[in-house]
């Protein structure tokens, strides 16, 4: 489909497969979006990027409504505005009062671009709090705008299926099957909930425990995973006020679209960071002496070490009578390089990798 | 059922849930919370049940207002049970659904019209010949979508909308199988009629569905039923076993049973409860004559639309048109409330309240106000009763015919607790997609609630306009857009209702 459609008076030209929210996105018109998330299908259910289209009588969701030829947008006028300014004053009166303590705060940070009045009261709450003992993933029903990012992201990007909108009316929540624990569920804590989610009512848990860091005083710091070899792009939150140097709070994934992973992770690249300032974490080389008791040596002595028992077992058995096998956290050039160890400096094609299997 | 479909568990639990028939909640006894049953001594007998150890549930309208209190037993709707039945059933420790209870028929009228005055007749007996239908295979689709046409056949459903263009829309679009679809949800507070059709002349909605499906070229017609249609379900289906030599061979109709939500009544939240999920709307467009059941073009319609077809084909599209007086046609009102004879009565689209009230009996009572088109349609005061009954003339009072179920209310009534009635159906049936419509119907009744208790929440009112405005414009379904109706209707025509509450005074528009 090609042609052009007009938004705040702007002529813009449409591209296949393109709907308003897409046009105006490419031109920089800004529309607030809290349900959309550009790894997803397109929701239309949190309503807040209403615009008014020419000679409709409703307003249309211009994340679902596909760009035609000659249509006039308008995504400014003070219909469109108050409709933002009474949809998040709704939200609020649904909500708890203050921002969350850990996670996304968009829908705040929305109230506050579009105006909402925050007198409007607050309901009674009618939803029930689900007990889950995982450690990674907690469900605040509260804060839940029931946008359902969460459900779709679990289903179109993980093709877990482990949570779904539950319930009807004020009842409706995010559930997973009979209310279980996460732990008893399809659910694989990948944790790409908590980064979908625009309210903090998929949060850490761990930060809810320790008191979580604003974010505003954490420092990103970009790495990639060591979990394994795909190469996940992380970025590790760093408290620098904390312990010598820092300490890191968090991991999150960088925004969709930006790094090979999409804004993805699983359990061990978003939650498995606590190694790092654990007491039992080696951080030098250790060799047996002669008595058997582990000494902290430096590198170069470890690696002549490990050399020398390597060759005089290839000295008293044979080249073949070593193997190597390689972590499938490596990258695809540190396999390459205990390959070459292998055949080059020891004389053995007996090498492998983890997950060549 | 995970397990047997291979869908995923949380999925299953998800759509389930969305329910409350398939909730496993042990209820035995359902008593319908709606105004006309609550004004027939529904309270009193919930709590009989529940004080002799039954586990009794208030529940939405149940179509039966005409039989009031109504009581669902076993997904059937049972008429004429009192207290001391109640007792009895509990002390004998056996509630089960009892035949001769079953709401058959309630009362119709004109008794003596002639034939040719009225396009669906409650009153003659069903007629399994299928003249019609042959009829319209005679005179080929385009000919038959002229008579619709002609006919002005407006959407019985509530939305009012133009039959033909629907008829000519699936017809032409391109996207093979096509369907049709019967939407028999009803559930509209207020609303029997459609109840009525289908016991009464299941033979039309069979002959109108045949003839649609063939007009369309859909292979497939789909009938939805309200899950507590159980008694009508059979009596179509057994309709469908007599009907069956007449009809076209290759046509098959599937019937499918809700689950007690009256969103699904909406015709997209039917298309996917069909498709076995969750009843939420859908967004539009696109609608559904282009992307339907199972994406495909499909034609939803209502049972009394449907019921039109087969004497619109037989008589001709003017014939139908001459019937109406402000409007094409004749209309299933159903009245019910403070009212002689509550029922279904057949009249010319455009009859007044006093006609209607007349047709039903007269008024129990000196009237004070009444809802046109069920809960969604709001209060208007005695001062509107000869506003014609039309989807037009209520439209420009701020009002709307929707589904036709009026309820009328005398002076006695307490339109403080009619209004909370309406309120909490809306909240409790919202699906809980849309923040305006699932938060929305919930700040208006408490709201309501809030300002009758005086705890200071009374301020909250004063926003009902706004909230009711926002409602209005962000909602993806007419649910959402209607919900606000009877509060704003009350503050407009009936601010005394809420003199007591000290922060009304800016909620007038
Ligand atoms: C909340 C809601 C409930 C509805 N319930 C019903 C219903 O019970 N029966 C019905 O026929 N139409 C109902 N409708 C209207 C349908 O969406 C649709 O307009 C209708 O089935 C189309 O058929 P018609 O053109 O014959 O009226 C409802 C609409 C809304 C918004
Ligand atoms: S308006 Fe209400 S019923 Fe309709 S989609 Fe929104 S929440 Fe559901």
């Amino acid at each position: 489909m090609t042609g052009a459609l007009r938004i705040d008076g702007q002529e813009l030209p449409i591209e296949a497969g393109d709907t308003v929210l897409s046009v105006a996105a490419r031109a920089g018109i800004e529309i607030p979006t809290l349900c959309h998330d550009p790894r997803l299908g397109a929701a239309g259910a949190c309503r807040s990027c209403l615009v008014e289209v020419a000679g409709e009588p409703r307003l249309s969701a211009a994340c679902t409504r596909k760009a035609q030829e000659g249509m006039v947008v308008d995504t400014q006028c003070e219909r469109v505005e108050r409709h933002r300014r009474n949809l998040l004053a709704l939200y609020l009166a649904d909500h708890p009062a203050a921002r969350p303590l850990s996670g996304s705060s968009e829908l705040f940070d929305m109230a506050d671009r579009v105006g909402a009045p925050r007198d409007w009261g607050r309901l009674e709450s009618r939803r029930d709090q689900r007990v889950d003992p995982n450690h990674y993933v907690h469900f605040d029903a509260e804060r839940c705008i029931l946008c359902a990012r969460c459900v779709r992201y679990c289903d179109e990007v993980e093709a877990v299926n482990a949570i779904a909108l539950a319930g009807r009316g004020p009842e409706t929540t995010i559930a997973t099957a009979d209310q279980r624990s996460l732990l008893d569920t399809s659910c694989e804590l990948c944790g790409g909930c908590i980064d979908t989610c625009p309210t903090g009512a998929m949060s850490e848990k761990v930060q809810l425990l320790r008191g979580a860091v604003e974010d505003a005083r954490l420092e990103k710091v970009r790495t990639t995973c060591g979990y394994c070899g795909v190469g996940c792009q992380v970025d590790l939150n760093v408290d620098r006020r904390a312990g010598e140097g820092g300490r890191v709070v968090k991991v999150t994934s960088p925004e969709p679209g930006s790094t090979v992973n999409d804004g993805n992770l699983c359990v061990k690249g978003r939650f498995a960071y606590d190694f790092l300032d654990h007491e039992d974490r080696l951080t030098t080389p250790l060799v047996r002496d002669a008595g058997g008791v582990l000494r902290e040596v430096s590198w170069d002595e470890a690696l002549d070490r490990a050399a020398e028992g390597l060759l005089a077992v290839k000295r008293r058995h044979d080249a073949h009578a070593l193997g190597f096998v390689s972590s499938s956290r490596c990258t695809m050039e540190e396999n390459y390089l205990v390959q070459k160890l292998a055949r080059a400096a020891f004389g053995t094609n007996n090498c492998h990798q983890c997950a060549a299997t | 059922m995970a397990r047997e479909t291979a869908a995923p568990e949380a999925e299953v639990y998800g759509a389930g849930s969305f329910y409350h028939l398939l909730r496993d909640d042990g209820v035995q006894l359902r008593v319908c919370s709606g105004t006309p049953c609550r004004l027939r001594g529904a309270d009193a007998l919930l709590a009989a049940a529940r004080r002799s150890g039954l586990a009794a549930e208030p529940c939405s309208c149940l179509a039966a207002c005409d039989t009031a209190p109504a009581v669902l037993v076993d997904r059937v709707v049972q008429q004429g049970i009192g207290t001391a039945e109640i007792e009895v059933a509990a002390r004998a420790g056996e509630l089960a659904a009892q035949p001769d209870r079953e709401v058959l028929r309630g009362a119709i009228g004109p008794e003596d019209a002639p034939d040719d005055s009225l396009a669906i007749h409650l009153h003659r007996e069903a007629e399994f010949d299928g003249a019609a239908l042959q009829w319209a295979g005679g005179l080929g689709a385009p000919a038959v979508i002229d008579e619709i046409e002609a006919s002005g056949l407006q959407g019985r459903g509530g939305a009012g909308f133009p039959a033909h263009v629907k008829w000519r829309a699936v017809r032409e679009a391109r996207s093979l199988p096509k369907y049709v679809v019967l939407n028999a949800d009803e559930g509209e507070p207020g609303t029997f009629k459609d109840r009525e059709i289908l016991l009464r002349r299941p033979d039309r909605v069979l002959e109108g569905l045949a003839i649609a499906a063939q007009t369309v070229g859909a292979g497939e017609v789909h009938l939805y039923l309200r899950g507590e249609f159980e008694t009508p379900r059979r009596i179509l289906q057994e309709a469908l076993a007599r009907f069956a030599p007449v009809l076209p061979r290759d046509l098959v109709f599937s019937f499918h049973a809700g689950d007690g939500a009256y969103v699904c009544g909406e015709e997209t939240a039917l298309l996917e409860s069909i498709e076995g999920k969750r009843g939420m709307p859908r967004i539009k467009p696109p609608f559904p004559v282009e992307h339907g059941l199972w994406g495909q073009p499909t034609l939803v319609h209502n049972v009394e639309t449907i019921a039109c077809v087969p004497e619109i084909v037989k008589r001709g599209g003017p014939w139908f048109r001459g019937l109406g007086r402000s409007e094409p046609g004749t209309k299933l009102y159903c009245i019910s409330g403070e009212v002689h004879r509550p029922g279904t009565y057949e009249l010319p689209l455009g009859t007044t309240l006093d006609e209607l009230l007349l047709a039903a009996g007269g008024m129990e009572g000196e009237l004070r106000a009444f809802s046109p088109g069920g809960a969604s349609s709001g209060f208007l005061p005695a001062s509107y009763r000869s506003v014609p009954l039309d989807f037009g003339s209520l439209a420009k009072v701020g009002s709307m015919l929707g589904s036709a179920g009026v309820i009328v209310l005398s002076r006695d009534a307490d339109l403080r607790e009619a209004l909370l009635d309406q309120l909490r159906f809306f909240e409790e049936e919202s699906c809980g997609q849309c923040a305006p419509c699932r938060i929305g119907t919930r700040y208006l009744h408490e709201a309501v609630v809030g300002a009758e208790a005086e705890t200071g929440a009374g301020p909250r009112l004063s926003r009902a306009a706004e909230v009711a405005w926002e409602m209005n414009e962000g909602s993806i379904c007419g649910l959402g857009a209607a919900a606000s109706k009877p509060l704003t209707s009350a503050l407009e025509h009936f601010p005394e209702i809420f003199a007591a509450s000290p922060g009304h005074g800016g909620a007038e528009e």
